[in-house]
């Protein structure tokens, strides 16, 4: 058991080494000078029982109190008169003690502070401190630390009462779910944190004496309220929210283009919808801004579907007009760096068709998958001759939706006059594979008769054991970014690397460590095995080579 | 600020972490401890350690669970999980990778191995994410 001291009076640290002992507790002592945060952190860092402080700093015995009770360590506080005294019982301090007192009393206030911070009174402290805390969490949003929904109500009342009239404009998120799927929840989590900045940032550059705009998020989904006090003109106001909301969206996909790439700030969608509210004595005032809410709410969903719509339109112009265009990024030989293949990546030429997560999944709603990817792979292979050298492998992905595709077997690949097939690798997720086992074990059994390879893509995302991926004999794995993004900090990751290394070396298959963003991440793989390597960091124009538009 | 590393060792058997608590101290860590996930968490707020072992097989919150709240946690999370289990297979590694262990001990604890990988551990946080 340890016990803090900061005490000057000699006498007194006497007394102190006395009851400690009798306790058997050792006594740590600390500097009276120095600056305060550090004598905070001596206090935190050595996780003392108690703390025994003298009154000369109030306002240091203050910031300790409030830091010592969320961390169960009592105070004991050593004073020289009865102001002393006054200021250590207003300030909460477990007991007090007088300086002049003897070392049987010292012996007697530190057992009681202790009883108060380990035994019966503890459970009341402690309720008081949860509770508080419980409250400061359900007041502000721990992950984003926005004001929740009953400050917002207040505020809301406030202006609502104040001028008559309350604007709430709903910012709807929308993402596609794939995100998760295909970058992981820890990516979400930092694309929401990337959001909710970017919102701070607005929030902040919009302030101003006249317009209070304040901002809650939904806890439990990733949408974002503001409430905004308008100009009175109807026109005006409406002018203004539409500027708004357009200087917010730029503002939100910069910051997360900046924060996480293009790619990522694609596969989300930002629609803004507004409706003002007016004072009305004769409806409850949260029942009007509820509604309003709502209202703003229904607002932004149907820009949504307008959107929406309209994404459906440029797919089918795309489709018609082969509006899509592919970018083939390097597989390269993990010892060499010298390219050994190309993975085609579609993309659409229209701008909201960019992101081929989003492009596919207008295309998935809208039932044109199989169209999409018949154009993805012809466009594919014709850029082949051009774009690879003759001994390169182009790797091309397999939707899983192909597979219901009656043309698909026959392939619109014959169709393309392939001369070498050896020279294409079908890509096809691990989850895919195993879930339509039957299927697919059919169609397999078909491409590689005429030569075709494949490979398992995502691998490694913990859908299948290895045994499950030795069953398909691919001839290569694709390790899922999961696995390798942050391998080199991560034991754990690389551990199962090297095992599913060692397996595929056993089967005579291939592996490809996908999504390498970092020089220390492609160290490690290459440490580990690791026969092919993709990702980010061979997106220069030295490895795009002949493939780079 | 103090030079000592901060390990927090879970596991619901106390003579395991009394183990590894007199070797850890030997080795000058400072070591706290929790007997089931919820103190463990609890403990993790007041002590902020920078390691902790945590056992998979524990009643209540497994340590699977505990794992994913520490890495999931605004302020916790850069804090370096070694999961301590009984089995080393393939599936219970997949199944650590995806809470976000940063590494593994088998049962029954080697003590140098698991010098080892503390080191490793502690050495990378100031580096990786």
């Amino acid at each position: 058991m340890r016990i803090l001291a900061q005490v000057e009076d000699g006498t007194l640290l006497g007394a102190l080494d006395d009851a400690a002992r009798e306790l058997g507790a050792e006594v740590l002592h600390v500097e009276a000078n120095g600056r305060k945060e550090e004598r905070l952190r001596a206090v935190l860092g050595t996780h003392p029982e108690l703390l025994v402080m003298d009154a000369s700093e109030p306002e240091l015995l203050r910031l300790l109190r409030a830091e010592t009770r969320t961390r169960g360590v009592g105070l004991v506080v050593v004073c020289t008169d009865e102001r002393e005294a006054a200021i250590a019982a207003e300030v909460g301090a477990d007991e007090w003690l007088m300086a002049s007192v003897a070392a049987p009393e010292v012996l007697a206030r530190l057992r009681s502070a202790l009883k108060r911070v380990r035994g019966a009174e503890r459970p009341q402290v402690t309720a008081r401190v949860a509770e508080h805390l419980r409250y400061e969490e359900l007041l502000y949003d721990r992950f984003t630390g926005f004001p929740t929904l009953p400050l917002m109500l207040e505020r809301g009342r406030e202006i609502l009462e104040r001028t008559g009239r309350l604007t709430v404009l709903y910012i709807e998120f929308v993402r596609y779910s794939k995100l998760e799927e295909i970058y992981g929840w820890r990516k979400l989590d930092e694309v929401l944190q990337t959001t909710a900045n970017a919102m701070r940032e607005f929030y902040n550059q919009q302030r101003s004496d006249e317009e209070s705009l304040l901002m809650v998020s939904h806890t439990g989904d990733d949408d974002f309220i503001f409430f905004s006090d308008l100009p009175e003109n109807p026109a005006q106001a409406e002018r203004r929210i539409n500027e708004l909301a357009d200087e917010l969206e730029s503002h939100i996909r910069g910051r997360l283009d900046a924060d996480h790439g293009e790619d990522i700030a694609g596969l989300f969608g930002i629609y803004i919808g507004a409706t003002t509210l007016f004072r009305n004595p004769k409806i409850r005032t949260e029942r009007m801004i509820y509604r309003g809410i709502r209202e703003a709410a229904q607002a932004a969903r149907s820009v949504e579907n307008r959107e929406r719509t309209r994404k459906v339109a440029d797919l089918k112009t795309a489709l018609r007009e082969g509006g899509v265009y592919i970018e083939y990024h390097p597989i390269v030989v993990t010892e060499t760096k010298e390219v050994y293949g190309y993975e085609a990546l579609a993309r659409g030429v229209d701008r909201g068709l960019r992101s081929p997560e989003v492009m596919f999944g207008v295309a998935e709603e809208a039932n044109l998958i199989w169209e999409l990817s018949r154009l993805c792979r012809r466009r594919a292979i014709e850029g082949l001759a051009e774009n690879l050298e003759p001994h390169q492998l182009l790797f091309l992905n397999i939707d899983p939706h192909d597979f219901r595709d009656p043309t698909f077997r026959y392939l619109d690949l014959d169709e393309l006059g392939i001369e070498h097939p050896e020279r294409i690798v079908l890509e096809i997720t691990e989850r895919t594979a195993i879930t339509d086992y039957p299927a697919f074990q059919e169609y397999l059994r078909d491409f590689r008769a005429r030569g075709f390879r494949f490979a398992v893509d995502d691998a490694g995302s913990g859908y299948a054991g290895l045994g499950s991926i030795a069953n398909l004999s691919p001839d290569f794995i694709k390790l899922d970014i999961s696995l390798i993004s942050d391998i080199d900090s991560n034991f754990m990751k690389q551990t199962l690397v090297e095992t599913m290394v060692s397996f595929a070396n056993d089967h005579g298959i291939q592996v490809i460590a996908e999504g390498v963003e970092r020089e220390e991440e492609y160290q490690t793989v290459k440490g580990l095995g690791v026969h092919l390597t993709q990702g980010f960091l061979f997106h220069t124009p030295l490895y795009m080579g002949k493939a780079h538009s | 600020m103090d030079d000592k590393q901060t390990i927090l060792v879970v596991d619901d058997n106390r003579d395991n972490v009394e183990i590894l608590r007199a070797f850890l101290e030997s080795r000058g860590y400072v070591v706290a401890e929790a007997t089931d996930g919820r103190a463990a968490l609890a403990k993790m707020e007041q002590v902020r350690p920078d390691l902790v072992l945590l056992d998979v097989m524990m009643p209540g919150m497994d340590g699977w669970q505990v794992c994913r709240t520490i890495k999931n946690h605004p302020d916790l999370g850069d804090t370096r999980v070694v999961m301590v289990t009984a089995k080393g297979g393939y599936e219970d590694k997949f199944e650590g990778m995806r809470s976000g262990a940063d590494d593994y001990v088998v049962k029954p604890v080697d003590l140098k191995e698991l010098a080892i990988k503390v080191q490793r551990n502690l050495a990378a946080r100031g580096t990786g994410k």
